[in-house]
């Protein structure tokens, strides 16, 4: 790396240098550190909310459940909801007769009080009532969990409203929802320790390097070292915070169970014993037989920590005991992320470093500074291109790694991770063809070796034919005194002129089994009509008729240019010379249409390898997908089959083909360019 | 072959014309007779594919009526029908907004940028030269499910006019670029040469003198960029679902597309759509194969 001096003739300060490298790299880390640690401090305290908030529920279903109905039910809601102040509004719904039993809601008081019919306005909780029904139904048919049992949304002013089902017997027989007031803000990280991380270590910087002096070596050693401790700093501090963070959480959990039993038993514990529970009603006939007083089933406090389908987390007994080995377990996965993240952010912040403090930084804005109007002109252009090519294209690439399809399109790609998965299934999956049981041959059509080998057939037979007839015609064209040759050339180029969407479908009409004028000739000489897009040969014939119609004048406008650049002198000598009209062809005419051709015939293999409106819109990829070219093959994929993923990384391997083709034909082209 | 037998003379007599003539004359009719069947179903009034009806016995005479594409009758239903019946007014309007927008956008982002790389020389140059190069070998289509996944889902721009544009300037700005730069590396830096000597800022020389000189180019590649997004299919199929926001040529798809089989509004659509770029194309094929291959031909 060069040493640039800067304008005043002393030498690059490796000092400055260095100290700026220090300050950015450490701004870097505490910034993110600082980012990530309040986000992880926050997910915490919101999965313990949440999961205080289902506790409590879960408690106060399981209370009412054993409540039964009636003025029971009233009580113990009631009860309950003077232990917790965090509920702001209870309901319990029981669906035999549409009843809402119970309610701590202001509104339902006076004439609204319950117990009431449910009004039509409040449909609502009715139906989420049945729709937990329902899930309980879907997952115990299905045998696992895929609807949510305990339903929960958060409402807009920051509340969280809950609903659990109440089981008795088997069956759900109601609903109980809470609304939660919004939980208070997470504890964010202090500002002045993360700010103290950036400090202390370049104040140290400064004061250590003026006694090492300028000595390149010894400061960056000095810069790194301040750096790495930096980061491992940052990073110790930030696990302790979160792992007593959790442990706190796990504690209170467990806390919050314990003592949430004890209150639900002495409520229930409080009930006339009459409540029974009202599944059954006595035998019409036999005279009703004063219930025996069943006491209620004990509560089950350890199920009531529980995710969504109302497994419970398994996190703690219901005694208020933490399992130690389990919480252990789930420290250890957060603190290998922690690592991980330490480690890189400390390696790029690393690098920084060097970068400024090697100079490198100094170098960029000087070639920057030099050459400033040549990059303000290029920049809007430029800008424009990563938006729209170099990023989509990026992330193209990025996709071909993952599984995105349309029903996975919102996860995060990090979770839908695969590798190198799709390509390993395109490159290696070499089942073209296979021996049916009469002995034919059966073709694997989305094979994608089939495939390849219909887009090079493709590709070859249409350059040839539009090299062959464009140079013959042209050829033809180039006669010295023709008439009427400015009104064949514009008639000519006619197929290149129109749109070829529009002469696709053109051609696509004209091979129409029944009235295409195609079979109307075919016909005529005698012979049946052909189906032409019910076999793969004739069906391939259809679209190499009609792009060998529109590229041979391309090829023949070309060729002509060239012809018409040869000087008629060397015509003239050679004749004189005795040469015969083939030699003249291939010593002059051959030779001289080399420059021209060459760059068309790359061009328009390119052009041709990747026709996708011709195969789209005549043959469709008909029959059964054995005339696809890669191109309208990986459209399939992406539009027809959904599978973004997938299709991306046939995509690329599209690119690495081409990219492999022009490198090669760089090469060649460089070789005939000796004439 | 006859053409060259036929030359072998050592005189400068020309070789016979007649023979010429018949290929040629051949070779027009095989290059026109699709464009002429579209013209005779588009003034057929029908919206059949077929050029007249085939009797049920039908002799070799039948049938060759049946391939010459002169209308049975002639009449301007589908004309009027396809503008009066059918959204197309709408579709060819939303292909004319794109078309025009994608232009303005690619060549007004090209032009400084075509300067710069033709006339500096800065570090980035080479790398930056082949990267535009390489996007414009590299088709649309390869980046369609990317372009789509960014502008669908992230930006919402689905079925609108303005992620079309943007999913058509990935392949304007490269192409704008690559051509003015070729036109601007053909003008002299004489002038530039001279006015820097006389003191002339080099944002001077280039809205001032450059610009001025290379309107033609511009023009030109203007012209090709529109004919590019009127002409394209495959980027609005795919980013297009509602039928109010088409473009033309998807529009015409959707004519002869799946169950629906109306040739005849095909073909009146595909003549109204086909008439100004088909003259632009004619007029502008010459700057074409010179920007082509400006810079791989030696000599």
């Amino acid at each position: 790396m060069s040493q640039r001096p800067d304008g005043s003739g002393k030498g690059p300060s490796h000092r400055l240098r260095f100290g700026a490298g220090l300050l950015v790299g450490t701004i870097l880390v505490a910034a993110v550190g600082h980012r990530l640690l309040t986000t992880a401090l926050g997910e915490t305290a919101r999965f313990g909310e949440d999961r205080r908030a289902v506790i409590s529920l879960r408690a106060l279903t399981d209370v009412v459940a054993r409540a039964g109905s009636g003025e029971a039910v009233r009580t113990v809601v009631a009860g309950f909801a003077k232990w917790h102040p965090q509920v702001a509004a209870t309901r319990v719904v029981l669906f035999d007769g549409i009843s809402l039993e119970a309610s701590t809601d202001p509104a339902d008081t006076g004439e609204n009080a319950p117990p009431r019919r449910l009004k039509r306005e409040e449909k609502d909780l009715y139906d989420r009532g049945q729709r937990l029904r329902a899930a309980i139904e879907t997952n115990r048919a299905e045998g696992g969990g895929r609807k949510d049992e305990v339903e929960k949304e958060r409402l807009p002013d920051g509340s969280v409203s809950l609903a659990a089902p109440i089981e008795r017997d088997g069956e759900v027989v109601g609903l109980v929802e809470t609304r939660r007031v919004p939980p208070p803000p997470a504890p964010r990280p202090s500002l002045l320790t993360t700010l103290s991380y950036v400090v202390v270590p370049v104040l140290l910087f400064a004061l250590l390097s003026l006694v090492i002096g300028e000595r390149r070596v010894a400061l960056g050693i000095l810069a790194a070292l301040l750096l790495a401790g930096t980061a491992w700093g940052y990073g110790a501090q930030s696990w302790a915070k979160l792992s007593r963070a959790r442990t706190a959480l796990e504690a209170s959990v467990a806390e919050q169970v314990k003592t949430s039993a004890a209150r639900g038993q002495e409520l229930l514990g409080a009930l006339p014993a009459t409540a029974a529970p009202l599944a059954e009603a006595p035998p019409p006939g036999t005279a009703p037989e004063a219930a025996p007083a069943i006491p209620p089933a004990p509560l089950d406090p350890a199920s009531w920590d529980s995710d969504a389908f109302r497994r419970p987390l398994g996190l703690s007994d219901g005694a208020g005991n933490v399992d130690e080995a389990k919480v252990a377990s789930a420290l250890e996965e957060a603190k290998r992320t922690v690592t991980r993240t330490t480690v890189l952010l400390g390696a790029l912040a690393l690098v920084l470093v060097g970068f400024i403090g090697l100079g490198g930084l100094a170098a960029l804005l000087g070639t920057l500074k030099t050459h400033r109007v040549a990059y303000s002109y290029v920049l809007p252009a430029m800008f424009g291109m990563i938006l729209l090519v170099f990023f989509p294209f990026v992330y193209g690439i990025i996709l071909s790694f993952t599984d995105q399809t349309i029903y996975n399109s919102s996860a995060p790609l990090t979770e839908i991770w695969v590798g190198f998965q799709n390509y390993v299934s395109i490159l290696t999956d070499f089942k073209v063809a296979r021996t049916a049981a009469d002995g034919g041959i059966i073709f694997n059509y989305q094979n994608f070796y089939w495939t390849l080998w219909i887009t090079i057939a493709w590709t070859v037979t249409n350059v040839t034919y539009g090299v062959v007839v464009g140079l013959i015609l042209a050829l033809v064209l180039n006669t010295k005194g023709l008439a009427m040759k400015p009104a064949y050339r514009v008639l000519l180029i006619l197929p290149w002129a129109m749109p070829n969407y529009i002469t696709a479908l053109i051609w696509q009409g004209m091979f129409h089994q029944q009235f295409g004028v195609v079979n109307q000739v075919v016909q005529m000489f005698g012979m049946d009509p052909v189906s032409w897009f019910e076999k793969p040969a004739t069906s391939f014939f259809t679209a190499w008729a009609t792009n060998g119609w529109l590229s041979f004048p391309f090829m023949m406008v070309i060729s002509l240019g060239a012809l018409q650049s040869i000087p008629s002198d060397l015509y003239e000598a050679a004749r004189v010379d005795g040469a015969t009209r083939w030699q003249q062809f291939r010593s002059i005419t051959l030779p001289s249409l080399k420059p021209a051709l060459v760059p068309a015939v790359i061009l328009s293999v390119v052009w041709t390898f990747n026709m996708f409106n011709i195969i789209f819109l005549v043959t469709a990829g008909e029959p059964a997908g054995s005339t696809e070219i890669l191109i309208t093959q990986s459209y399939k994929f992406a539009f027809q089959k959904y599978q973004y993923g997938y299709a991306a990384a046939y995509s690329t391997v599209i690119f690495g083909i081409l990219l492999i083709y022009g490198v090669f034909q760089n090469r060649m082209t460089k070789g005939t360019e000796a004439i | 072959m006859s053409l060259f037998s036929s030359r072998s003379r050592a005189g400068a007599d020309e070789p016979p014309h007649f023979p010429m003539h018949v290929l040629l004359v051949l070779a027009t009719l095989y290059a026109i007779y699709p464009v002429l069947w579209v013209l005779s179903i588009a003034f057929s009034g029908k919206q059949s594919l077929a050029i007249a009806d085939v009797p049920s016995n039908p002799t070799f005479w039948d049938r060759l009526r049946a391939v010459v594409p002169w209308p049975a009758d002639i009449s301007l239903s589908n004309f009027t029908s396809v503008f009066a019946d059918q959204p197309f007014s709408t579709w060819i309007l939303n292909s004319a907004i794109v078309s025009i927008a994608t232009t303005i956008l690619g060549v007004f982002l090209a032009c400084t940028a075509a300067y710069a790389f033709s006339r500096f020389r800065f570090p980035g140059r080479q790398a930056g030269m082949m990267s535009f190069l390489v996007s414009q070998m590299f088709p649309g289509t390869l980046m369609l499910i990317p372009l789509y996944i960014i502008l669908v889902k992230w930006l919402s721009l689905g079925s609108t006019r303005t992620g079309l544009v943007l999913a058509y300037s990935t392949t304007a700005i490269p192409f704008c670029v690559w051509m003015l730069k070729g036109y601007f590396d053909t003008i002299p830096r004489d002038l530039e040469e001279a006015a820097l000597i006389d003191g002339a800022s080099p944002a001077t020389i280039f809205w001032r003198i450059v610009l001025p000189l290379a309107k033609p180019a511009v023009a030109v590649t203007a012209l090709f960029s529109f004919m590019t997004g009127w002409n394209e299919f495959i980027l609005a199929a795919t980013l297009i679902d509602k039928e109010s926001m088409y473009t033309a040529p998807v529009g015409l798809r959707f004519f002869v597309g799946g169950f629906s089989q109306q040739w005849g509004f095909f073909a009146a659509g595909a003549v109204i759509v086909s008439i100004p770029v088909v003259a632009l194309f004619l007029y502008l094929q010459k700057y074409l194969v010179s920007g082509l291959t400006a810079g791989s031909v030696k000599g």
